[in-house]
């Protein structure tokens, strides 16, 4: 698939109708491809639309207008070959870590002793070595977060939509779950749509950033933010430093607009 | 030691309105007609025990009571669970729920018994239609509430509408469930006494009835003092089942805090 566009969003509106309150446009004429294998960061304000996107691809959602294809197909619902990592994590709080993670195994019908590998090596990959047994209520934010992060890679998605999934990490941690997932991009290479909020790492995860304007979320800008080189010391080069500089600009005067749209 | 003291303290409260029924029934104040002491009703409740009677009575009832909220269970969960998920379902049974909880559904006795007679059917059947409102409601309640993003993460995993069920809403509303199940055992218990005592035969309301028709009060109130305990061991059990099962839940960490 590589090259061809294989998420197409084309001309995307979501509004959400609450029972109660008031209607929310939440996205407005987003349009958007993604290349097969190709590494996406969604940037933009709190409140413009991110996660509601996310929804949108997953299928968990319809979109009220425009449409949204993966492999040429409309999206009508979810499935396992779009692996979401949610903001709040949304794990079984009545499994364990490794019964969470198992989870999706199971529904791929996976031979036992596969899936107790797999899920083992994905705990170990998160840093989770040791709390198998735990149930989500006693672990950390983090903790939680990497659980989570742990389930959807275990079942190796064609797609992953991550939702600011280092959101709940320490720096230290964070840049080792950074390297973690890079590593799994470039073995088997997906297509991966990143939200975040942390502008250095969009640039440098991702071959693309896209930043998103203030509520009613569309696409502001794309821009191209590929080195080469997924070595840490690139943090430290001119290049680096003026892209991140570049989107933060892009970034601030969204986020300054959507402070002025609080009290309409 | 202060440890200690909070251990026994329930007993205490239980113990000092025993005290007092004890002297208030010796003081002579009131006629051992209108309030036998409790001695005379422990030794009544021993000799029912070893004459067997206890045993018939007792079993009778909690199996009335308890089959009556197992029917209760399999046919409450399931129906609040498709009432919060279907809208055809809840559309139908809304109005029937809602103007059937608050109903005294014990004025309905006479007609089940003209219908279904005296037997153990009319009195199962007495305690499923009281046992079952509590559970559609908690079921109700508990399966509305499950986080849309676990429903949502359950589908992106590939989990099927009937896995959907089973193994996710089932298991995420289940501490409401539970709730609804621990207010629903005790109901199926009074349910039973009193459709016993309505329609007589044997079991513990049914014993109390026909020692107050012979008017036998140390036998009346051995039957006061045997549901007490009865409800009490009931209800203890199905904390104890509570625990057990959501043991993954916050509540099970720290169940002395606010
Ligand atoms: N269930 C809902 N009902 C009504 N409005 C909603 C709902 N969910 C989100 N919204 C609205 O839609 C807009 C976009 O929400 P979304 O969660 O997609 O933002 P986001 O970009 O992910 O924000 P953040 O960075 O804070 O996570 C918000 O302004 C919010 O008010
Ligand atoms: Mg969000």
């Amino acid at each position: 698939m590589a090259g061809t566009s294989q998420i197409v969003i084309d001309q995307v509106s979501h509004t959400y109708r609450p029972p109660r309150g008031r209607e929310v446009l939440a996205l407005q004429d987003v349009s958007l491809e993604v290349r097969g294998q190709e590494f996406i960061a969604l940037l933009g304000p709190s409140g413009c639309g991110k996660s509601t996107l996310l929804y949108l691809v997953g299928g968990f959602l319809p979109a009220t207008l425009g449409t949204i294809r993966v492999d040429g197909k409309p999206v009508s619902g979810p499935g396992p070959d779009r692996g979401i990592v949610f903001q709040h994590f949304a794990l079984f709080p009545w499994k364990t870590v490794r019964a969470n993670v198992l989870y999706g195994l199971e529904k791929l019908g996976l031979p036992r002793a596969e899936r107790e590998r797999r899920a083992q090596a994905f705990i170990d990959l998160v840093g989770l070595h040791g709390f198998e047994e735990s149930y989500p209520s006693h672990l950390s934010g983090g903790m939680k977060q990497r659980a989570a992060i742990a389930r959807t890679l275990a079942i190796d998605p064609e797609i992953l939509l991550m939702d600011e999934p280092f959101g709940a990490l320490d720096a230290q941690t964070r840049s080792l779950m950074q390297s973690e997932l890079l590593g799994i991009w470039q073995r088997s290479p997906k297509t991966v749509i990143f939200v975040t909020h942390d502008v250095q790492e969009a640039v440098y995860l991702a071959e693309r950033v896209v930043v998103m304007s203030a509520r009613p979320g569309h696409v502001k800008a794309i821009v191209d933010t590929r080195f080469g080189c997924s070595d840490p010391s690139v943090f430290k080069s001119k290049a680096f430093v003026d892209k991140v500089d570049e989107i933060w600009g892009l970034v601030r005067d969204e986020a300054l607009k959507a402070q002025g749209n609080q009290s309409p | 030691m202060a440890r200690v003291i909070w251990r026994i303290a329930p007993w205490l409260s239980v113990m000092a309105v025993a005290a007092a029924w004890e002297l208030t029934a010796r003081s002579g104040v009131v006629t051992p007609f209108m309030l036998p002491s409790l001695s005379v009703v422990v030794a009544r409740i021993w000799s029912d025990a070893a004459s067997g009677e206890l045993v018939a009575n007792l079993g009778l009832t909690l199996y009335r009571a308890l089959a009556g909220f197992a029917i209760a269970s399999a046919v409450g969960i399931p129906l609040g669970i498709l009432i919060a998920r279907s809208r055809p379902v809840r559309w139908f049974f809304d109005p029937i729920v809602s103007v059937g909880f608050p109903m005294p559904k014990i004025a309905f006795l006479p007609i089940v018994t003209l219908w279904l007679g005296f037997h153990d059917v009319s009195k199962i059947t007495m305690i499923v239609f009281d046992a079952i409102f509590p559970i559609v409601t908690a079921t109700i309640a508990g399966t509305a509430a499950v986080d849309r993003e676990i429903l949502w993460s359950a589908r992106n995993l590939g989990a099927s509408d009937r896995d959907l069920l089973r193994e996710i809403i089932f298991p995420a509303a289940l501490p409401e469930i539970l709730t609804g199940l621990q207010v629903a055992l005790p109901i199926a218990l009074i349910v039973c006494i009193v459709a016993e005592m309505k329609m007589g035969g044997v079991g513990l309301g049914g014993a109390m009835i026909t020692a107050s028709r012979f008017a036998e009060s140390p036998g009346v109130f051995a039957g006061i003092v045997e549901i007490a305990i009865v409800g009490y061991v009931l209800v203890k059990v199905m904390a104890a089942a509570r625990r057990r099962l959501l043991l993954w839940h916050q509540e099970v960490l720290a169940p002395a805090t606010v």
